[in-house]
């Protein structure tokens, strides 16, 4: 048949360069064409925080007859509405809004930690931030942090919020 | 369907052709991928448990004992990450191809469900494998490529933002969590060698390994490549500062392109969409109603002596041998399972009770196809050979799973045609049969070698001819009156084989008189 036909050498160097085509696609693509992550000339900003806003209801003493509709195992003094509120967060960049979002809390009884993770990209340079967020029930910012940084291109700003160190963290890198 | 099936079919066939120029139809790569994914498999498995041993799994040390390994002055090290890290793209590539070959075969319904389906898990397995071994470099493309799945993660509705934050700092990332990697890479293998046992329960006598020359050379290739082409780490991973481009690799990271050009969500629907479809894909019936196979075999007690023949050939062990239900003197007896039987027949080529030369009217084999009995085929070749008016006078048996000709495509005066499920459903006591009958020559035309539709049909077939399998075709039977041709669905190369044997016979002694030959093969085409 036909493809018996051809001579032996031809049959071994049509074998070579199956497997070199093979090993040549292998190559190429275990490593190129390159994939752009970014422009030349621009930074990234990555926002992130995980932060347990404030209890939308304050704690408030029960009354006696409300106490006594309680099973008696019930029956705490103190009711301490679990659920917390939104948290509300703007990044400015240069007086202009980089990014607003309002997180939920988490959890089925809404009482967890809200947690954002976002990735923006900046032009690369000198630049003036401000991070607001407002964590309580009424939605006014109450924390508020203005830095002025500049990023080189490919730099990594990450914006973080801990409570306990005052709120907004600017850390780059 | 069926249309748009037999073309994908021809298409393969083709393609399967072409490599056959230069590769031996048994030694063909394009027939062994499943089994040369299994070969990366193993490499990648090896290599790495050496490797293993070398590598330092603490976030501070991982990228540098991954360096140290690939400078290694004696290219150990080097050779370890090439064949670790091609192997792995190998086998994501080859498991792909595996699959797309299989589909475009129609390798997805009827008795193969079960392979199909449980070989979709594989595919998410290999590739979760793969992309956590891409991590563990930790250089600039892992931390790129594990804070973007966990970007892709977040996206599913009862994730929450937290996963990404992992890999902001130096300070969020612990060994617990890198070993955590590690462990996730060790282990998705382990599951994935125990999901490829279960993917080819259902098929006997499954080619997991290449044949030897195969293996030999795509280890060779592979090992060249490891050396010529070094499987690097790039920078070390950096938190504080983003390349403009990664070098990724693509057969295991493209899922990150795809969930920036798309977004998160989409990608996500489309892998369960795609999951989705080819777990579907068994309710199709992809096959033309003329190729479906006959149905189910069936046991005849009273012409079955337990012998087994039967349940060594099923390709897909639809044929057990259980305990003589009946009072005859014979331990066991065959039993076919309905719902694994392809109706390819093959069972019955190897019954010793389907020889034609039995002496009683009503003729009926141990193991029969309901709708072409044994006493119908030899009633056909009765009927057909007794129509021939031409000399040399051939018999000529094609198989409707390469392609289902006309009933006239190939008859003329000289040669009579039959028709069967699978060549390996002939008794080869028909080809004597055959000659018997006033036949001059007898030729057997199948799907391509290597390749046939029921797995074994053409193995069986070629050792049956070459006396290595019983039931053997009789050594008194003068081979050059018998051209097996593993044709496919090409119908010039059926006649070509018909001329070359007709030829044969024309220019050689009458075969009647001619029974000196001892043992030796039948001629292939």
């Amino acid at each position: 048949m036909s493809d018996k036909s051809l001579p032996v050498v031809l049959r071994y160097a049509l074998q070579v360069l199956a497997y070199g085509l093979f090993a040549a696609f292998l190559a190429y693509f275990s490593t190129a064409p390159a994939y752009r992550l970014r422009a030349d000339n621009e930074a990234l900003v990555k926002l992130s925080f995980s932060h347990s806003a404030q209890l939308v209801q304050a704690c408030r003493e029960r009354s006696e007859a409300e106490l006594a509709k309680l099973a008696p195992n019930m029956r705490t003094k103190m009711d301490c509405p679990r659920e917390r509120a939104a948290v509300r967060v703007e990044l400015e960049m240069d007086g202009k809004p980089l990014h607003r979002i309002l997180v939920p809390p988490t959890g089925l009884r809404k009482d967890g930690a809200a947690t954002v993770y976002r990735r923006l990209e900046i032009p690369a340079g000198a630049h003036q931030f401000r991070a607001r967020m407002a964590d309580g029930a009424n939605g006014a910012f109450n924390y508020v942090r203005d830095a002025s940084l500049f990023l080189a291109p490919g730099q990594v700003l990450i914006v973080d919020f801990s409570a306990e160190n005052g709120g907004f963290v600017f850390t780059l890198g | 369907m069926p249309v748009l099936m037999r073309a994908l079919r021809d298409a393969d066939e083709k393609l399967s052709g072409v490599l056959d120029h230069a590769f031996a139809p048994a030694l063909n790569p394009w027939r062994h991928l499943g089994a040369l994914a299994f070969l990366c498999l193993v490499m990648v498995v090896a290599s790495g448990i050496v490797a293993f041993a070398f590598y330092d799994t603490s976030v501070a040390g991982a990228y540098a004992s991954g360096r140290r390994l690939q400078n290694d002055p004696l290219l150990i090290g080097r050779l370890l990450r090439g064949l670790h890290r091609y192997g792995a793209d190998g086998f994501m590539l080859l498991s792909l191809l595996h699959l797309a070959r299989e589909a475009a075969r129609g390798h997805f319904s009827g008795v193969r469900w079960f392979s199909w389906l449980t070989g979709i898990p594989l595919l998410w397995m290999l590739w979760v494998a793969g992309i956590t071994g891409l991590w563990l470099l930790w250089d600039e493309r892992a931390l790129w490529s594990i804070t973007a799945t966990a970007e892709w993660l977040q996206a599913l509705p009862l994730s929450s933002d937290l996963l990404a934050r992992n890999f902001l700092t130096p300070e969020s990332l612990n060994d617990r969590f890198f070993s955590l990697i590690l462990f996730i890479h060790i282990g998705v293998p382990l599951l994935l060698l125990a999901a490829l046992w279960i993917h080819v329960q259902r098929v006997s006598l499954a080619r997991l390994w290449p044949p030897r020359a195969l293996t030999l050379c795509s280890l060779a290739i592979f090992a060249l490549l490891a050396l010529w082409v070094p499987a690097g780490s790039l920078g070390a991973a950096d938190t504080t500062y983003v390349p403009a481009t990664v070098s990724i690799d693509w057969f295991y990271l493209f899922v990150h392109p795809l969930v920036d050009a798309l977004s998160a969500t989409t990608v996500w629907l489309l892998a369960a969409a795609m999951t989705l479809l080819l777990a579907l894909m068994p309710l199709l019936r992809p096959r033309p109603l003329a190729l479906n196979a006959s149905a189910p075999a069936r046991v005849d007690l009273a012409n079955c002596n337990g012998c087994a023949r039967c349940a060594a050939d099923c390709p897909f062990g639809a044929v057990i041998m259980i305990k003589r239900s009946d009072d005859r003197h014979h331990l066991q007896q065959a039993m076919v399972l309905n719902e694994m039987c392809a109706g390819c027949g093959i069972c019955v080529g190897s019954c010793p009770s389907s020889t034609p030369f039995r002496r009683i009217e009503d003729m009926v084999s141990g193991i029969e196809l309901p709708e072409t009995p044994v006493a119908q085929l030899r009633q056909h070749l009765k009927i057909r050979l007794a129509e021939l008016t031409a000399s040399p006078k051939i018999m000529l048996f094609t198989c409707r799973q390469a392609a289902d000709w006309d009933a006239g495509t190939f008859r003329d005066a000289g040669t009579a045609v039959m028709a069967l499920e699978c060549t390996g459903m002939l008794p080869p006591s028909f080809v004597e049969y055959a000659l018997r009958l006033g036949a001059d020559g007898v030729m057997l035309a199948g799907c391509r070698e290597s390749d046939c539709e029921f797995r074994l049909g053409d193995r069986w077939v070629n050792e049956r001819i070459a006396g290595l399998r019983a039931p053997q075709l009789r050594t008194g039977v003068p081979r050059e009156s018998l051209m097996v041709a593993w044709t496919g669905s090409d119908p010039q190369r059926i006649r070509i084989s018909l001329a070359s044997l007709r030829a044969r016979l024309e220019s050689g002694p009458s075969i009647l008189s001619s029974s000196s030959h001892s043992r030796h093969e039948g001629h292939h085409a």
